[in-house]
C-alpha cells in the first residue's frame, strides 16, 4: 500500500513537472524573434499575397461558402475534427493584434502567442524552412490587404484528455524543430523547386507517409528517402511524386507544369484535395516557379527496389470492348456507366475527361483516391485556362461487389496492372465518406 | 482462491475487455449501396400501382433473351460504328437517349414498349416502334431505315423491352422523356450563340462540328454541318432541343450519377442557344414532304 501511495504521488510529479516543462518549451526551445515590417510596402503585400498562394493558405483557414481566411474548415483526424482559425487581421478573433514575433512563430514554429501549441494539421513542420524575407512578406499581406472577419474559432471534437494540448510540445520536441533550409543542390531552378516543394507549398503534408505518431517521416529528399512517396489523408490517396513506375515516372516536366497551372492535362484531371490546391494555390503561381517544382519532382530518384519506368501491360481491353465481349469481371458495368465518357479505349477527351489507360491515380499503390472518386464523385478546379470545368458524378448507388469489379477492370485494363481492391475497400470507404467533418459557417446549421 | 490465481484471472478479465474493446473499435459493420429509389407505376388512370427500379446491365445475362438484349444495347450505345450502312452522320442513339435510355428527361426508352403503337401528329397516323426507330434512323441519323424484321431491329426491341420490367401494357412509368420548358419565350439566336460558346463549343467545338474520341469514334456529336442530323428531326425544332438542352446538358456538371447532367441553363438560355445551333446549316430531310400533312404544325416546326 506504501509502495502505491508512492508510485501515485511520483506519478502526480512527474505528471507536473512534464506539464511545466511543456509550458516552458516556447520561451527555450522555440524563442520569438522580433523585427519591424513594413506593413504598408506595397511590392511586400504583392509579393505576400503571391506567398500566401504558394503556401495555400486560404484552402485550409476557409470554409466552403465562408469568408475568406476567417477558418471554419473541419478536418478530419481520428481522434476527431479539428476547424481551421481565423487568420484574418481583425483585432478580437482573428490575429489583428499579433506582432511580426507573434506571426513568425505561430507560422514556422507552431506556437500561438499565448504559448498554445498548434496542432500539426497547420503546416509549420514544412513552414519552419520559408525564409526570414517571405514571412515578413506574409505578415504584411496579412495584416494590410486581407479583410478582417469577425468570427469565433470552433473548438475541436476530441473528447477530453485528447483534446489536452500541452502534449503537443514534445510532439514538436521530436519532430518540429526550428530548421532553416538546406540543400545538396547547386541548380538554381532545382534548390527553388526544393524550397517551395518543401517549405511553402508543403507538398510533404499530403503526399508523404507519416508514421506512428502522425509525423512525416521524411521532411526533404535523401538516399531512399520516403519523401513524397505517397499517403493517405480523409481518404484521398495523395500521389507517389517520386520519379518511379507508380509515381511520376509517366508523367513529362510539361505535363506536372500543366497540370498545376491548369488542373488537367491531356491524360488526367486533379479532383478531391488536389482540386481545391490547384484552385486556391498552384494555377496563382509563374510558370518559373512550376517548372522549378515540376523539375525538382522529376529529380526525386526512385528508390530501392523500386523501377524508374512503368511498364504497361499488352492493351487487349479495347479490341475485347469493341467486338462486344463483356465477360470480364466489371466489364459490363464500365460499359453501362464509364465508357460514354472514358471510351471503350479508355482514353477519356483530353482536358474534358481523364484517360484511365496509363493514368498513374489508376494503378496507383493505393486505390483510395480510385474508390472515392467512383463512389462520391470529384470536380476539376476552375482556372481562367479553360472554358469549362468538369465533374466526374458518383456511383454509390452501384454495390459493393460492382463498385470494386469495375475498378479492377480498369486498374488491370488497357495495359494497366495494380493490386486488387476488395468489398472490403469500397465498404471501408462508405464509412470514411459518412464520416466526413462538417464545416463551419455562421449562419448555418453545424 | 489463492492470491495467484486471483492475479491471474483479474488479468485474464482485464485481456477479455480490452480485446472485447479494440474489436468494438476497430470492427465496421458492412456499408454497401442504398437502395434503389422506387419510381412509381401508374395505370390508366394515374393510380400508383407498384414500383419500378432501373435495371443494372449486370442483371441481363441471368435473363431470358441474354444475347438479343446485349446486342441491342451495344446497337443503341455504338449505332454509328456498329450500323454505318444505316447512319448517315456522327450520332448514335445513346446520344439522345442518354445512359442508355435509363435518364429521365434524357429520352428514357423505359416506357418506350407500353407507348407504341401510338399516334405521331407529325405523320397525322399511328405508327408503331419499328417505324419510329426507323423514323429516327433517317432524321436524326440522316440514314436509312432498318429492316423492320432484321436481327438488328429485334434487338433494338428486346432491349427496351428488358428496360420496362414486366411493366404491363396500359401502365407507365413515372419518368419523363423531356422537362418542362416556357414555350412563350422569344429565342434570341444572337444571344445564344454567346452561350454556345461558353457552355457547349468546349466538347462540340467552336464549329459544332462535334469531336471524335482517339478511337474515331464520336464523343460529342456534331450539332451541325453535313455531319450532324437533318431538319426532319425532332431535335432540329427549337423548344424540343431546348428541352434536352436544359435538362441533358452539358453532362459532367455536378456529382449525381449517372451523368452529373443539366441544370445550368435557365428556360431562356436554353431556348437561346437552342435557336441558334439547331439553325445552323445541316442536312436537308427529303421525306418533309409527308410531314404535318392535315395537322396544325407547331410553331417551331422547320418546314
Amino acid at each position: 500500500m506504501k509502495l502505491l501511495l508512492k508510485l501515485a504521488f511520483a506519478g502526480v510529479c512527474g505528471l507536473g513537472l512534464s506539464y511545466a516543462i511543456a509550458l516552458s518549451t516556447p520561451y527555450w526551445f522555440k524563442p520569438r524573434i522580433e523585427a519591424s515590417v513594413d506593413i504598408t510596402d506595397a511590392t511586400l503585400i504583392r509579393q505576400g499575397e503571391y506567398l500566401a498562394h504558394a503556401g495555400d493558405c486560404i484552402a485550409c483557414h476557409t470554409a466552403p461558402g465562408g469568408k475568406p481566411f476567417a477558418g471554419g474548415l473541419g478536418m478530419q483526424t481520428p481522434m476527431g475534427t479539428i476547424y481551421s482559425t481565423n487568420i484574418t487581421p481583425e483585432k478580437d478573433t482573428g490575429i489583428g493584434r499579433y506582432s511580426y514575433g507573434d506571426f513568425e512563430s505561430a507560422v514556422r514554429k507552431g506556437v500561438r502567442p499565448d504559448g498554445t501549441h498548434l496542432y500539426p494539421a497547420m503546416p509549420y513542420v514544412s513552414y519552419a524552412v520559408v525564409r526570414d524575407d517571405d514571412i515578413k512578406a506574409l505578415y504584411a499581406y496579412f495584416m494590410s490587404s486581407v479583410s478582417a472577419v469577425r468570427q469565433d474559432n470552433q473548438p475541436t471534437t476530441m473528447p477530453w484528455p485528447l483534446s489536452m494540448r500541452w502534449p503537443l510540445a514534445y510532439w514538436q520536441l521530436a519532430f518540429a524543430q526550428p530548421r532553416h533550409f538546406t540543400t545538396t543542390v547547386t541548380d538554381a531552378q532545382l534548390e527553388r523547386g526544393a524550397y517551395l516543394v518543401e517549405g511553402l507549398a508543403h507538398c510533404g503534408a499530403c503526399h508523404t507517409p507519416r508514421g506512428i505518431a502522425f509525423q512525416e517521416t521524411a521532411l526533404a529528399d535523401g538516399a531512399n528517402s520516403p519523401f513524397l512517396s505517397g499517403s493517405v489523408l480523409e481518404g484521398w490517396y495523395a500521389k507517389n511524386l517520386r520519379s518511379e513506375d507508380t509515381g511520376l515516372s509517366t508523367w513529362t516536366t510539361a505535363e506536372i507544369v500543366d497540370f498545376l497551372k491548369t488542373g488537367r492535362n491531356d491524360k488526367t484531371a486533379a479532383f478531391g484535395s488536389m482540386s481545391d490546391v490547384v484552385e486556391h494555390s498552384t494555377q496563382h503561381l509563374s510558370n518559373e516557379d512550376l517548372t522549378a517544382i515540376a523539375t525538382y519532382l522529376k529529380s526525386l530518384k526512385a528508390r530501392d527496389g523500386r523501377s524508374p519506368t512503368w511498364q504497361l501491360k499488352e492493351n487487349l481491353t479495347t479490341a475485347a470492348l469493341k467486338a462486344g465481349d463483356f465477360s470480364a469481371p466489371g466489364a459490363t458495368s464500365y460499359v453501362e456507366h464509364c465508357a460514354i465518357c472514358h471510351r471503350m479505349d479508355g482514353k477519356g477527351a483530353p482536358r474534358i475527361y481523364p484517360a484511365l489507360a496509363g493514368n498513374s491515380m489508376v494503378f496507383a499503390d493505393d486505390p483510395s483516391s480510385l474508390i472515392q472518386v467512383t463512389l462520391a464523385g470529384g470536380r476539376m478546379p476552375k482556372t481562367p485556362h479553360d472554358t469549362m470545368a468538369f465533374t466526374m458524378p458518383g456511383f454509390a448507388s452501384l454495390t459493393n461487389r460492382e463498385v470494386a469489379d469495375v475498378l479492377n477492370f480498369i486498374r488491370n485494363g488497357w495495359g494497366n496492372h495494380g493490386s486488387e481492391i476488395t468489398e472490403a475497400d469500397i465498404s471501408r470507404m462508405r464509412h470514411e465518406i459518412a464520416r466526413k467533418p462538417k464545416h463551419f459557417v455562421p449562419g448555418e446549421q453545424k | 482462491m489463492n492470491k495467484r490465481s486471483l492475479t491471474l484471472t483479474g488479468a485474464a478479465l482485464v485481456a477479455v475487455a480490452a480485446a472485447a474493446g479494440a474489436f468494438a473499435f476497430l470492427h465496421e459493420p458492412t456499408l454497401d449501396a442504398p437502395t434503389a429509389d422506387a419510381i412509381a407505376v401508374l395505370d390508366a388512370n394515374g393510380k400508383r400501382i407498384g414500383d419500378y427500379r432501373i435495371p443494372g446491365d449486370n442483371t441481363i445475362a441471368a435473363g431470358p433473351n441474354a444475347d438479343a438484349i446485349r446486342l441491342g444495347q451495344r446497337l443503341l450505345n455504338e449505332t454509328a460504328r456498329l450500323l454505318p450502312a444505316n447512319v448517315g452522320n456522327g450520332l448514335n442513339c445513346n446520344s439522345c437517349h442518354m445512359a442508355q435510355g435509363k435518364l429521365s428527361d434524357a429520352n428514357p426508352y423505359i416506357n418506350t414498349t407500353n407507348s407504341y403503337p401510338s399516334f405521331n401528329p407529325r405523320a397525322n397516323r399511328q405508327v408503331d416502334l419499328t417505324m419510329r426507330i426507323n423514323g429516327c434512323f433517317q432524321r436524326s441519323m440522316n440514314g436509312k431505315p432498318l429492316g423492320t424484321d432484321s436481327t438488328e431491329m429485334h434487338a433494338m426491341l428486346a432491349y427496351m423491352d428488358w428496360l420496362r420490367q414486366g411493366v404491363a401494357k396500359g401502365d407507365k412509368t413515372a419518368v419523363r422523356n423531356a422537362g418542362p420548358i416556357d414555350e412563350s419565350l422569344v429565342p434570341d439566336p444572337e444571344r445564344g450563340k454567346t452561350i454556345y460558346a461558353a457552355q457547349c463549343a468546349s466538347c462540340h467545338g467552336a464549329n459544332g462540328h462535334g469531336m471524335k474520341d482517339q478511337a474515331g469514334d464520336y464523343i460529342f456529336p456534331p450539332l451541325w454541318g453535313d455531319g450532324s442530323f437533318n431538319i426532319g428531326a425532332g431535335l432540329a425544332r427549337t423548344y424540343k432541343a431546348a428541352q434536352f438542352v436544359k435538362y441533358a446538358m452539358p453532362p459532367a456538371m455536378h456529382l449525381e450519377a449517372p451523368l452529373g447532367a443539366g441544370g445550368v441553363l435557365s428556360d431562356q438560355d436554353a431556348v437561346d442557344v437552342a435557336e441558334f445551333f439547331t439553325h445552323m446549316p445541316r442536312p436537308d430531310f427529303a421525306g418533309k414532304v409527308n410531314d404535318w400533312k392535315g395537322v396544325k404544325k407547331p410553331k417551331d416546326a422547320r418546314y
